[in-house]
């Protein structure tokens, strides 16, 4: 009698996968393979934390050309200084642990209506845009970025500033289990930003909640940042909970730290190198090509009149 | 220099980092960071150390290496050195 003995790698004939199901199989690994492959060699996108809000469609403003192509996503989303994150340039998966939403921006201090603003309320009540802005960092690099957003003159428009009321003091969230930067608890946390009403008021100055037509990720900033483009990036606070209007200049994080390098107004002028470096030009994050940096970051026609009773101030650190 | 001289100088800069540790203590409280003393010392210390170690030594150093340390007790590190440091004496006078 014969007696057969299966080998381990032998299955009945009904046990196979049909073939169409196999060759569709291949297809989705030989595609996965290729997405790994990709994420091996820098070219995968982050994965966003979470879908925390959903950005409507919006309109690009068409006042603002950077006169520069924009830069790719990829590089925009994975090369950023979030000093709560970590000090390097690499923080974009650390910084995906922020959590996104419940989110609340509290705009308070001297003004007739304080308010505490949900995200969704705020996308929601906002005029919401795309503009294309150049961003120079003080480290003289710069990236040009389509953001999503509304003028924070919107925003002021709602709680009514009072008379009083001449800065804004900006105030990133600061969450110890979350952010490993805060380790270094002799800082002065939270990231604390400012600038002048009249600053703020500027058609310019503009509250990010998107990039690239999508909600805008944690290490960019997310949900809510501020940006005025003529100032170093430094200026921006990232990660907004709270916007107090005041009477007194904002002592602001690095000012507190380095005051010689780092001041309250740091608006880009190529002439006026920082103490460690020149600011005459910036490297091109994407190409690496360097570009004469240009006074305001290029913006000079829309805030130089800003400045013409400031001579006695340090403008440019 | 001679070892018979080289072993009373190391027990003598182990005595001294170890004032220093309890001086610096005694100044910025037992509980305080190395990092705090250092950021009251000079509050553009450490950024500036910082920035120089990232871009001429290496980026990942300074959070991995360096950041550890500064958040140790002000204390500690002093008086990590001050014993190696008459350890390293006691080892030369068995020799």
């Amino acid at each position: 009698m014969l007696i057969r003995r299966r080998r381990g790698w032998e299955i009945p004939e009904r046990e196979a996968t049909p073939e169409h199901l196999a060759f569709g199989r291949r297809a989705v690994m030989k595609a996965a393979g290729g997405a790994a492959l990709a994420g091996a060699g820098g070219l995968a996108l982050p994965e966003p934390a979470a879908a925390a809000y959903s950005l409507p469609p919006v309109t690009r403003n068409s006042r603002y050309q950077p006169d520069r192509d924009i830069t790719a996503e990829r590089e925009v989303t994975t090369y950023n200084n979030y000093y709560e994150f970590g000090s390097q340039k690499s923080i974009w998966q650390a910084a995906q642990r922020l959590p996104l939403q419940p989110w609340t921006l509290r705009v308070e201090g001297m003004v007739d209506n304080p308010r505490e603003f949900g995200l969704e309320d705020l996308l929601r009540q906002m005029p919401l845009e795309e503009r294309l802005y150049r961003l120079r960092c003080v480290e003289a690099w710069s990236v040009v970025v389509p953001w999503t957003g509304f003028p924070i003159a919107a925003l002021l428009k709602l709680v009514g500033p009072q008379a009083s009321a001449k800065y804004l003091r900006f105030e990133t969230a600061a969450l110890p289990g979350i952010m490993p930067g805060l380790r270094q608890s002799w800082y002065p946390w939270p990231y604390t930003e400012g600038c002048t009403i009249e600053e703020a008021a500027n058609d310019l100055s503009f509250m990010v909640v998107g990039a690239y037509g999508k909600p805008l990720p944690p290490q960019n900033g997310g949900p809510v940042r501020f940006h005025q483009p003529w100032k170093y990036g430094f200026k921006a606070g990232k990660s907004l909970v709270r916007i107090v209007l005041t009477d007194q200049r904002p002592k602001t994080f690095w000012e507190a730290i380095q005051p010689q390098e780092y001041g309250f107004w740091a608006n880009v002028n190529p002439q006026v190198p920082h103490p460690r470096w020149s600011q005459a030009t910036e490297r091109v994050v994407g190409t690496g090509e360097r570009v004469p940096t240009q006074l305001f970051n290029g913006y000079a026609e829309f805030v130089a009149d800003l400045y013409t009773n400031l001579q006695g101030e340090r403008l440019w650190a | 220099m001679a070892m018979g001289t080289a072993k009373p100088m190391l027990r003598l800069f182990a005595l001294l980092v170890l004032a220093l540790g309890v001086a610096a203590a005694l100044w910025a409280g037992w509980q305080a960071p190395l990092g705090a003393a250092l950021f009251r010392l000079d509050p553009g210390l450490l950024n500036t150390a910082q920035a120089g170690i990232q871009r001429h030594v290496s980026p990942w150093l300074w959070d991995a290496v360096v950041l550890p340390v500064l958040e140790q007790p002000v204390w500690l590190v002093p008086a990590i050195l001050a014993g190696l440091l008459l350890l390293l004496g006691a080892l030369g006078r068995r020799r």
